[in-house]
C-alpha cells in the first residue's frame, strides 16, 4: 500500500551565522503514518520541526506540503494549509479556560468577525471529550495538573483536523502510565490518516510508536527504516552510546565502609507542573568517580542543579556532613562542590586567562599561581590561547577551559555534566585522557553525567542509570556492560 | 451572550452607570467638571490597556496618540472652525496616523527598545508643539473657539456618556473573538501563528484601536475645556497617570483602567489640601499597590478562578 | 571663536552627561534594572549638597562631599525598596518583571521630584563653583569651576575604569553582565555583587547630580528631564556598554551644544532626539552594544 505523500522535504538545510544546524536533510511523511526523528542534543531534529512549520526561515531546499511549494511560507500560513504543531513547552492562555483556549484554535484569521460561530463551541467540546478533558473544560490552565495540559496542546494542533501533525517530545515529564495513554492519543492520531512527525529524544518510547525512524546527528541523516533495524545500526549506536560498550578497569580501594562525600535523598524536582526528578537517592564516596548516564531529558542537569542549589528541591543533599539546603548556591561552590554545567557558562568577551582567574579568587595568590601552572600544562592549548577571548575557542577548547576554571576552585567535589556535548571523536580522546591524568594526579571526587556511555565507563567506579526521572540501575561498569549493554538503547 | 444576561457583574455595572448618571443632582459644578476630565482619562487608560494587556505592547507615551488627536482637533478648529465633531474625526484619523507610525518599529523591536521609542516620540511632539508655535501656541497652550457646552451637568453627561460607550465597545472587543486571538498575539507570538493567526495584521489593529480611541477621548478633552497644551495633554507626566492608572485598576481588564483613572484623579483632588504633596501620596499608594497587589483592584478580583 | 566656545563648553557638558550615563548603564548591565528614577537620585545629591555647603554652613567642599553621600544612600534606598521587592515577588510573573520595575522607579522617581519640590521648592539650585574665577583657555574666556568640574568627571572616569578592569572586585561585575550564572558556579553570591554595583551607581549619580548643581543648576523638575537624556544616550551607546555610553554621552553633548550655539537655543534637545530615532530603527543596539 503506497499512502499518499502529505509532506516532503528536500535536501533541507539551515544556517545560524557559521553554524550549520540542518544539512540536506531529505525525508517524507506520509498519511496514516508515524515517522520518528531520532537524534541526540544539538542533532538539529528540533529545527527540522521549526523549518517545516515556518516558524525559521529557510537557508536552502524546499518543503512541499502535498502539491504547494510551502518553502518560503510564514507559519500561519502553513498552520492554515493544514499542519499542527504540538510544541515542547505547553503554551496556555491563562486568563482563559481550556475550552476558550480550544476555541482559540477553531477561529478563523479575521479582525472583523467579532463572535464565533455557532458550532465552534460543539466542536471544542468534542475536541476536548476525544483527548480526555471533557471534565476540566470550564478550569483555568494554572489550576491543571501538567498532564492534562499537555493534553490541551494536543488538542489545540488537531483542533483544525490537520493533514500533517507535528509533535516534539510529547513525553517529556509525563508518568509511565500517562506516557501510555499519549502514546494511544497519537496512535489515535496515525489510524485516522494524518501524517505524524514525532521527535523525541526517549528511544525506547519512540520505537515502540512509530512506524518508520529517521536518525539525524549533526544536522544530517544517518539512518532511516524500520525501527529496530535503525537501533541496530552501527552508525546510530556510535553516535548514541559512542561506540562498543567496553569493561573498564577498577579501582581497588574500597569505598564502601566509609561515609558518604555526597549523600542525595529522595530529592524531587519540580518544574511548576512537570516532575524533573522522582525520590532520586544516591551515594559518592570520597575520590570515587560516579559515572551517571541517561539520556537526554532523564534528569540529570536537573540533579546536579539540585546538588548545586540552583533549583528548589524536597527531600535532602548531604555534602561531607553538612545539609546543602542551608548554603547559597555561591556558598556550595564555596565549600567544594563545583559545577562545569552542560552550557560550560563561560564569560565569552573575557580572555581565557582571565576566566581561569576568576575560577581562583578564593585562593591565596600564591595557591592561584600554583593551580594554574598545573592546569596549563595538564591543557596545553589553554597556554596557547592565554590571551584569547574565550569565545573566540572551537568547542572543544571551550569545554577544557570550563573543566579547568572549575579545577581551579580547587574543589572536592567536581560535577561534570555532558562534557562531551557536540565534540567531535579526536577532543573526547584528549579529554578522556585529560581525565585519566586528574585521576591518577589528585585525591578528586568526580561525578560525570553522560549520553555517552562509551566516554563514562571507561573511568568510573560505579555507574547509576537515570531514566525518566528516577534511578533505574545502580552497580559498577562490568555488571553495567553485561546487563545494560544490548538494553540500553 | 446568554452568559452575559445571566451574571450579576452585568447589573451591577449598569447601577454603578445609572448611579453615576444622576450624580449631577447632588453634586456642584466643581465636582462635576472633575469627574468629567477622570471620565476622559478613562478612556485612555482603557486604551492603553487594550495595546498592553491584548497586544502585549508596553507604550510609555501614550499621550502621543492623545496629544495627536487633541492638538489637530484643536488646530482645525481655530483654522477653519468646521463642526466639532468633524474636527474629533480629524484628530482620530492623525492619532491613527500616528499608532501605524509606532506599529513599525514595535513590530521589529522588543522590550525596552520599544518603550524608548515611545518616549522618544512624545519628546517629539513636545518639541514640534514648542517650534510650531505659530500654530499651536506654544508651552503656553492655545484656546480652542468651540466647546462641547457650557453647561457643568451637559459636559459631565457628554464625557460620561462617551465612557460608557467606548467602555462598551473596548470590553465587547476584548471579549470576544478578536480579542482572544489579540491576547494570544500578544502573549505568544510563535504559538498564535502556529494556531494560524497572522500576529503582524493583529498587532497593527491593536495599535490602531488604541490611537483611535486615544485620539477621539484627546479631541473630546480639549473640547470641554477649551484650551490645549503641552502640560494637559503631552506632557510624559500625563501619560505616566494613564499608565499607572491601569496597571493600578488591573492590567488585561479594561474596566480596572477605568476605575484606575477615576480613582486616580479624584483621590488627587481630595487630597488636595494637602498641596504639592498630593500627588506624593497617590504616587506611593500607587507603589503599593504594584508592589503588593500587582494585579490591581479589579484584577485581583477577576482572576480568583485562575488560582487554585 | 565660536567653535572654541563650542569645543569647550561641549566638553565640559558631555563629561557630565557621561557620568550620569556610564552609571545607569552599568546598573543595567550587571543588575539588568532600568532604573527611571535616575534624575531624581542625581536630583537628591544636588540638593543635599547645596543644602549643605549653604544653609548648614559646610562649605563648598564638604557639602559636596555630603550630596555624594546622599546620593549613594538614596541609591540603596531605591533598590531596598522598590527594585528588590519587585525581583523578589512571588505574585509577579517572571517576563512581566521589567515592566513592573520600570513603573515601579517611575513612581519613585515621581515621588522624589514632588517631596522635593514640596520640601525645597522647585526653584534650581546652583552650587557655588569649586573654584572661583575665570581663566584663558586658547584665547576663550572660561570659567575655572568649569574646567574643574571636567577634571573631576575624568577622574571619576578613569577610577572606574581601574575599578572594572584590574580589581577583582571589578572584574566580577564585568563577569556578572556577562553570565550571572556562570558567576554563581564559581562561588559568588550575586546578591553581595548587586550590593557592590548599586553602590557604585550611587557614587556616580551623585557626583554628577552635584557637579551638574555647580555647572548649570539643578531643580526638582530636571529629574524627569535627566533620566530621559541619560537614557536616550545609554541606547543610543548601547545598553550595557560602559564605553559605549561614554562615546554616546559626547555625541550628545557636542549635538546639543552645536545645536544651541550654531542654530537656536530652544532647539537644543532635538537633533539628539532624531539621531536616537535613527540609531533604533537602523541599529538598535546602539554604536557598540554586543547583539
Amino acid at each position: 500500500m503506497n499512502a499518499p505523500v502529505r509532506l516532503r522535504v528536500e535536501n533541507l538545510t539551515k544556517r545560524y551565522g557559521g553554524l550549520i544546524a540542518v544539512k540536506n536533510v531529505s525525508l517524507e511523511l506520509r498519511a496514516g503514518e508515524i515517522l520518528g526523528l531520532i537524534g541526540p542534543n544539538g542533532s538539529g531534529k528540533s529545527t527540522v520541526m521549526k523549518l517545516m512549520m515556518g516558524i525559521e526561515p529557510v537557508s536552502g531546499g524546499t518543503i512541499r506540503l502535498g502539491d504547494a511549494d510551502v518553502t518560503q511560507w510564514p507559519s500561519h500560513r502553513v498552520a492554515r494549509a493544514g499542519v499542527g504543531i504540538v510544541f515542547q513547552h505547553s503554551r496556555p492562555l491563562h486568563r482563559q479556560t481550556v475550552l476558550e483556549n480550544i476555541k482559540l484554535a477553531l477561529l478563523p484569521d479575521s479582525l472583523i468577525r467579532l463572535f464565533a460561530d455557532r458550532d465552534v463551541d460543539t466542536r471544542a467540546r468534542a475536541i476536548a471529550d476525544r483527548v480526555g478533558l471533557s471534565a476540566v473544560v470550564n478550569r483555568h490552565p494554572s489550576t491543571l495538573p501538567f498532564a492534562d495540559l499537555r493534553r490541551m496542546e494536543m488538542a489545540k494542533a488537531i483542533a483544525r483536523d490537520p493533514q500533517v501533525v507535528l509533535v516534539d517530545e510529547p513525553f517529556a515529564g509525563l508518568t509511565l502510565s500517562e506516557v501510555a495513554a499519549f502514546s494511544d492519543l497519537i496512535r489515535g492520531f496515525r489510524d485516522e490518516g494524518r501524517a505524524v512527525l514525532l521527535v523525541d529524544h526517549n528511544v525506547k518510547s519512540v520505537a515502540a510508536l512509530v512506524d518508520r525512524v529517521f536518525a539525524m546527528y549533526l544536522g544530517e541523516g544517518i539512518a532511516e527504516g524500520k525501527a529496530d533495524e535503525v537501533m541496530q545500526d552501527a552508525t546510530v549506536r556510535r553516535v548514541y552510546l559512542g561506540g562498543e560498550i567496553a569493561a573498564s578497569h577498577k579501582r581497588a580501594e574500597a569505598v564502601a565502609d566509609k561515609p558518604p562525600l555526597l549523600k542525595v535523598e529522595d530529592v524531587s524536582v519540580f518544574y511548576g507542573k512537570a516532575q524533573a526528578l522522582d525520590t532520586v537517592s544516591l551515594n559518592v564516596g570520597q575520590g570515587e568517580f560516579v559515572s551517571i548516564v541517561g539520556l537526554n531529558g532523564a534528569g540529570k542537569t536537573t540533579l546536579f542543579n539540585a546538588m548545586s542549589g540552583l533549583v528548589p528541591y524536597s527531600g535532602k543533599i548531604e555534602f561531607g556532613g553538612q545539609n546543602l539546603s542551608r548554603l547559597t548556591a555561591g556558598g556550595i561552590a564555596r565549600h567544594g562542590l563545583v559545577q562545569c554545567p552542560e552550557g560550560r557558562e563561560l564569560f565569552g568577551d573575557l580572555s581565557v586567562e582571565e576566566n581561569l582567574d576568576l575560577g581562583g579568587q578564593h585562593l591565596t595568590a600564591a595557591r592561584r599561581r600554583e593551580q594554574l601552572a598545573w592546569l596549563l600544562e595538564m591543557f596545553p592549548i589553554l597556554r596557547e590561547r592565554r590571551t584569547q577571548a574565550a569565545r573566540t575557542l572551537s568547542g572543544g577548547e571551550q569545554q577544557m577551559l570550563a573543566i579547568a576554571r572549575a579545577l581551579m576552585m580547587d574543589p572536592k567535589l567536581l560535577i561534570l555534566d555532558e562534557p562531551t556535548l557536540g565534540l567531535a571523536p579526536v577532543i573526547l580522546e584528549q579529554l578522556g585522557r585529560a581525565l585519566e591524568k586528574l585521576r591518577e594526579t589528585s585525591p578528586i571526587t568526580v561525578v560525570l553525567g553522560e549520553q555517552n556511555v562509551t566516554f563514562a565507563l571507561p573511568h568510573a567506579d560505579r555507574v547509576y542509570v537515570l531514566e525518566h526521572a528516577r534511578i533505574v540501575w545502580e552497580g559498577d561498569p562490568q555488571r553495567f556492560a553485561k546487563e545494560m549493554g544490548t538494553g540500553y538503547l | 451572550m446568554k452568559n452575559l444576561l445571566r451574571s450579576p457583574a452585568l447589573y451591577v455595572a449598569i447601577a454603578v452607570v445609572v448611579v453615576a448618571a444622576l450624580l449631577p443632582l447632588w453634586l456642584d459644578g466643581y465636582i462635576l467638571g472633575i469627574l468629567t476630565v477622570a471620565y476622559y482619562f478613562g478612556v485612555f487608560s482603557m486604551a492603553w490597556d487594550l495595546l498592553f494587556g491584548f497586544a502585549g505592547e508596553v507604550n510609555f507615551g501614550p499621550t502621543f496618540l492623545i496629544g495627536l488627536g487633541a492638538y489637530t482637533a484643536a488646530i482645525l478648529d481655530n483654522q477653519f472652525g468646521p463642526p466639532i465633531f468633524v474636527c474629533v474625526l480629524a484628530g482620530a484619523a492623525v492619532a491613527v496616523l500616528g499608532g501605524l507610525l509606532l506599529a513599525v518599529p514595535a513590530l521589529r523591536l522588543s522590550g525596552p527598545y520599544f518603550g524608548l521609542v515611545t518616549l522618544v516620540a512624545v519628546l517629539l511632539l513636545q518639541n514640534a508643539i514648542v517650534i510650531f508655535a505659530h500654530w499651536t501656541g506654544g508651552e503656553i497652550g492655545m484656546t480652542v473657539p468651540d466647546v462641547l457646552s457650557i453647561d457643568a451637568n451637559e459636559n459631565y453627561w457628554y464625557a460620561l456618556g462617551f465612557l460608557v460607550v467606548c467602555a462598551v465597545l473596548l470590553f465587547g472587543l476584548s471579549r470576544s473573538a478578536v480579542g482572544l486571538i489579540l491576547q494570544a498575539s500578544g502573549q505568544d507570538r510563535i504559538e498564535a501563528q502556529a494556531l494560524g493567526f497572522n500576529v503582524t495584521k493583529h498587532k497593527i489593529a491593536a495599535f490602531c484601536i488604541s490611537a483611535l480611541f486615544s485620539g477621539v477621548a484627546g479631541a473630546m478633552l480639549i473640547f470641554y475645556m477649551g484650551t490645549a497644551s503641552v502640560g494637559t495633554v503631552i506632557d510624559i507626566s500625563v501619560g505616566v497617570q494613564v499608565i499607572i492608572a491601569a496597571v493600578l485598576g488591573g492590567r488585561r481588564t479594561i474596566l480596572g483602567a477605568a476605575l484606575g483613572s477615576i480613582f486616580l484623579i479624584v483621590a488627587t483632588e481630595f487630597l488636595r489640601p494637602l498641596g504639592q504633596l498630593n500627588t506624593f501620596v497617590v504616587s506611593a499608594v500607587a507603589l503599593a499597590v504594584i508592589l503588593f497587589f500587582p494585579d490591581g483592584l479589579l484584577g485581583y478580583v477577576l482572576r480568583a478562578g485562575e488560582r487554585e | 571663536m565660536i567653535y572654541l566656545q563650542i569645543l569647550i563648553d561641549g566638553f565640559a557638558i558631555s563629561s557630565l552627561y557621561a557620568l550620569g550615563a556610564m552609571g545607569f548603564t552599568l546598573i543595567f548591565g550587571v543588575s539588568g534594572v532600568l532604573n527611571l528614577s535616575h534624575g531624581g537620585i542625581m536630583a537628591i545629591a544636588a540638593v543635599i549638597g547645596w543644602l549643605a555647603a549653604g544653609d548648614l554652613g559646610f562649605g563648598v567642599y564638604l557639602g559636596t562631599l555630603v550630596g555624594v553621600v546622599a546620593g549613594l544612600i538614596a541609591s540603596y534606598v531605591t533598590y531596598f525598596i522598590v527594585i528588590l521587592p519587585i525581583q523578589r515577588s512571588k505574585a509577579i510573573p517572571r517576563d512581566e518583571t521589567e515592566i513592573f520595575i520600570l513603573t515601579g522607579t517611575l513612581l519613585w522617581g515621581i515621588m522624589i521630584q514632588v517631596g522635593l519640590a514640596y520640601l525645597f521648592t522647585d526653584n534650581p539650585v546652583t552650587m557655588r563653583p569649586l573654584i572661583d574665577g575665570v581663566t584663558y583657555v586658547a584665547g576663550v574666556r572660561t570659567p575655572k569651576n568649569e574646567i574643574m568640574i571636567a577634571i573631576i568627571c575624568w577622574i571619576v572616569i578613569g577610577l572606574l575604569w581601574l575599578l572594572v578592569n584590574k580589581t577583582p572586585a571589578g572584574k566580577r561585575l564585568l563577569a556578572a553582565s556577562i553570565n550571572p550564572r556562570g558567576l554563581t558556579l564559581l562561588g559568588f553570591d550575586l546578591s553581595r555583587i548587586y550590593f557592590f554595583v548599586w553602590g557604585i551607581y550611587g557614587v556616580l549619580a551623585g557626583v554628577a547630580g552635584v557637579l551638574l548643581a555647580s555647572f548649570l543648576g539643578v531643580s526638582s523638575a530636571s529629574a524627569g528631564q535627566l533620566t530621559a537624556s541619560a537614557f536616550s544616550i545609554v541606547v543610543l551607546g548601547g545598553l550595557g556598554s560602559v564605553s559605549g555610553s561614554l562615546v554616546a554621552a559626547y555625541v550628545v553633548g557636542y549635538l546639543e551644544t552645536i545645536t544651541a550655539y550654531l542654530i537656536a537655543p530652544t532647539l537644543r534637545p532635538i537633533p539628539a532626539l532624531l539621531l536616537l530615532v535613527l540609531v533604533v530603527y537602523v541599529r538598535p543596539q546602539g554604536i557598540l552594544g554586543r547583539r
